[in-house]
């Protein structure tokens, strides 16, 4: 990247990025006082966008600013590119972060701000940079403008500006589309769509799990400060075995249909709806290659299939709501 | 008569307009109000309930003038303002009864109405502890409380699930739907979340730059199109190869491949296809309009500007 101005210690970020995957946390607890936040949490993440979930209150931010060096954790080992952030400004140069709170201040023009994020972050040339970065989220036409006048979501867009200026290898959002609108929102799914191509690794806290879904299916599940699942959000469906899947189906003659269904073993329930047949199969990929043979056969047309809780938004439900 | 009516309304901030004669009739129901930020929303609220008044142009509430009859105006309407506006030292019933009191109703019906509102948001012992203490979602809760206990006609919701996680969100919604649906109430929703908007709204109106961009029901965005959507759990190429065999008209799009349909014998062949070729079925469905389009089109080249 960028020269660094001030190697303070031995190993150079750089020569860390090969072998260490670019967020890994080992064990890693934090508490306040009595107050456990985060709980014996263990994994690690690689380049691409990543959805971090969980209910309020479940260790999110905690975990988030432990990644950015902010907070120590009380136990285990929390690394960014093979090294603790904590107290290490040289592992700050590689993070980018988003805080979920107002942390800009109103008096600077959104230029200023970000100039000045780039020069902390110590930019050969932070005018150039701090341009740049504008640009991409878009906000140039205001860029003179005094922070305090901006609406929520330019402020938010400011925020993201300042945390890409360094073009850091880990970026960080704590809720980035909040207050964002609908358009704002589009243009920031492709942002991190973009960085995310160019090999950045990317984690983003949010509560609309619609948009988690559109960016990207890789998530990781926070409840009560413990670890509730990571990865592939269908992979964790797949998982759940003692959930049986649901999937509808309209046809031209239901009930047809489900006298041929109910006769494979792949299917153990069929509920004949008013419009509709509502299906349960624990072999999901038996059921899928059966139904169009079956309904030939059977000799009805297949108007619609569609299953109706593989969603990010049931998974997540079954996982909390445990 | 329409519930909200607004003839040529303009509000102009020295250069800026914020609202650009605008037009519009609202019947009652569940209204999702969208628009870019800046695009008028919160000022058309504001000129709703009396506290700005147009440049030019008009305003009602069931008829109501919104400048002449702000007094009367405010009896109907209930507003839930987006920004935290609680005080953090009283607890919900002390607080809700002050706003009911506020209203106009006399001591012993404050108090009433105040206790069966906060049943009604889903607030029960801790309707005596400092609202300070609350969580995000138990602060949304007191904040539609109040503005339901003078049992307004028309509420005016702004972002009512920001901050929430996801369980509290679907029981926010929930609660905005019950109201509206079972107490008869048109609810206003300002909101950035269109998904949102389609889960509970009947009626959408979308702003922007000051200038109604649409007004419809939430079902005319929503219907379906004559396009089905196919997804296979793999050889998604060869089903494509084989349906354009038998001259239909197909697109991959990603792991989907979209299908015209021209008639109901698309239907069979797809079945067929797909039998034949002992691919999984994962989904196949009619693709539906999404309120998100119509922000997609209309996207300007200086996006979201104020």
């Amino acid at each position: 990247m960028t020269t660094q101005t001030q190697p303070v210690t031995e190993a150079p970020v750089h020569g860390a990025t090969e072998a260490a995957p670019a967020i890994e946390l080992k064990h890693a607890a934090r508490w306040y006082g009595n107050v456990v936040a985060v709980n014996d949490i263990t994994f690690s993440l690689g380049p691409g966008v990543t959805g971090l979930l969980g209910p309020n209150g479940a260790g999110k931010t905690t975990l988030l600013h432990m990644l950015a060096g902010f907070l120590g954790p009380s136990a285990g080992e929390v690394l960014v590119l093979g090294r603790s952030p904590h107290r290490d400004p040289s592992v700050y140069r590689q993070i980018g972060l988003v805080p979920e709170r107002e942390a800009v201040y109103p008096f600077m023009t959104g230029l200023e701000y970000v100039r000045f994020n780039a020069r902390l972050q110590g930019m050969p040339d932070a005018d150039k940079a701090a341009r740049d970065a504008i640009a991409m989220v878009g906000l140039t036409d205001a860029q003179d403008r005094a922070v305090g006048t901006y609406s929520k979501g330019m402020r938010q867009r400011a925020k993201v500006a300042g945390a890409l200026v360094h073009d850091p290898q880990v970026l960080l959002l704590d809720e980035p589309f909040n207050g964002m609108d609908p358009r704002q929102r589009i243009a920031m799914m492709d942002l991190l769509g973009q960085l995310a191509d160019r090999g950045r690794t990317i984690l983003f806290s949010s509560h609309i799990l619609e948009e988690v879904e559109r960016i990207g299916t890789e998530i990781l599940v926070i409840v009560a400060g413990r670890l509730a699942a990571s990865g592939d959000f269908r992979a964790i469906r797949a998982l759940m075995t003692d959930r049986p899947h649901n999937i509808t189906i309209r046809s031209s003659d239901d009930r047809r249909l489900a006298t041929a269904l109910i006769a494979d073993p792949a299917v153990f329930a069929v509920e004949l709806q008013s419009d509709r047949l509502s299906i349960q199969t624990s072999h999901l990929s038996a059921f899928r290659r059966l139904i169009a043979g079956a309904s030939r056969k059977a000799d009805v047309r297949l108007l619609e299939v569609a299953s109706s809780d593989e969603s990010l938004e049931s998974v997540f439900d079954y996982l909390v709501r445990r | 008569m329409a519930l909200i009516e607004a003839i040529g309304l303009s509000k102009h901030y020295g250069a800026v307009k914020a609202l650009d004669q605008l037009d519009l009739a609202v019947e009652p129901g569940i209204i999702g109000l969208v628009g870019a930020n800046g695009a008028g929303k919160s000022t058309l609220i504001k000129i709703l309930l009396g506290i700005l008044s147009p440049t030019s142009g008009r305003a009602t509430v069931m008829g109501m003038d919104s400048v002449r009859d702000t007094r009367a105006i405010r009896q109907i309407v209930g507003y839930m303002p987006e920004h935290d506006c609680l005080p953090p030292d009283v607890s919900a019933t002390e607080f809700v009864t002050h706003m009911a009191r506020i209203s106009g109703l006399p001591r012993t019906a404050a108090r009433e109405r105040t206790a069966e509102v906060l049943r009604h948001v889903g607030l029960y012992e801790e309707r005596y502890r400092q609202i300070g203490g609350y969580s995000t979602g138990m602060k949304q809760r007191v904040k539609l409380a109040q503005a339901l206990v003078h049992d307004p006609k028309l509420l005016l919701l702004d972002e009512p699930t920001n901050g929430l996680d996801p369980t509290g969100r679907d029981e926010m919604l929930d609660l905005i739907k019950r109201t509206g649906t079972s107490f008869g109430i048109t609810v206003v929703v300002a909101s950035h979340l269109l998904g949102e908007i389609e889960q509970v709204g009947t009626y959408l109106v979308a702003i922007d730059a000051g200038k109604l961009l649409r007004a419809d029901t939430i079902s005319s965005f929503t219907k379906r199109t004559p396009v089905l959507a196919v997804e296979v759990e793999e050889g998604a190429d060869r089903l494509a190869q084989a349906l354009d065999q038998k001259k239909l008209r197909t697109r991959l799009d990603g792991t989907r491949i979209l299908v015209a349909i021209n008639d109901d014998t698309v239907y069979d062949m797809i079945r067929d296809a797909v039998a034949n070729l002992d691919l999984p079925l994962v989904r196949m469905q009619q693709e539906r309009g999404r309120l998100e389009d119509l922000f997609r089109d209309a996207a300007p080249a200086a996006e979201g500007i104020q």
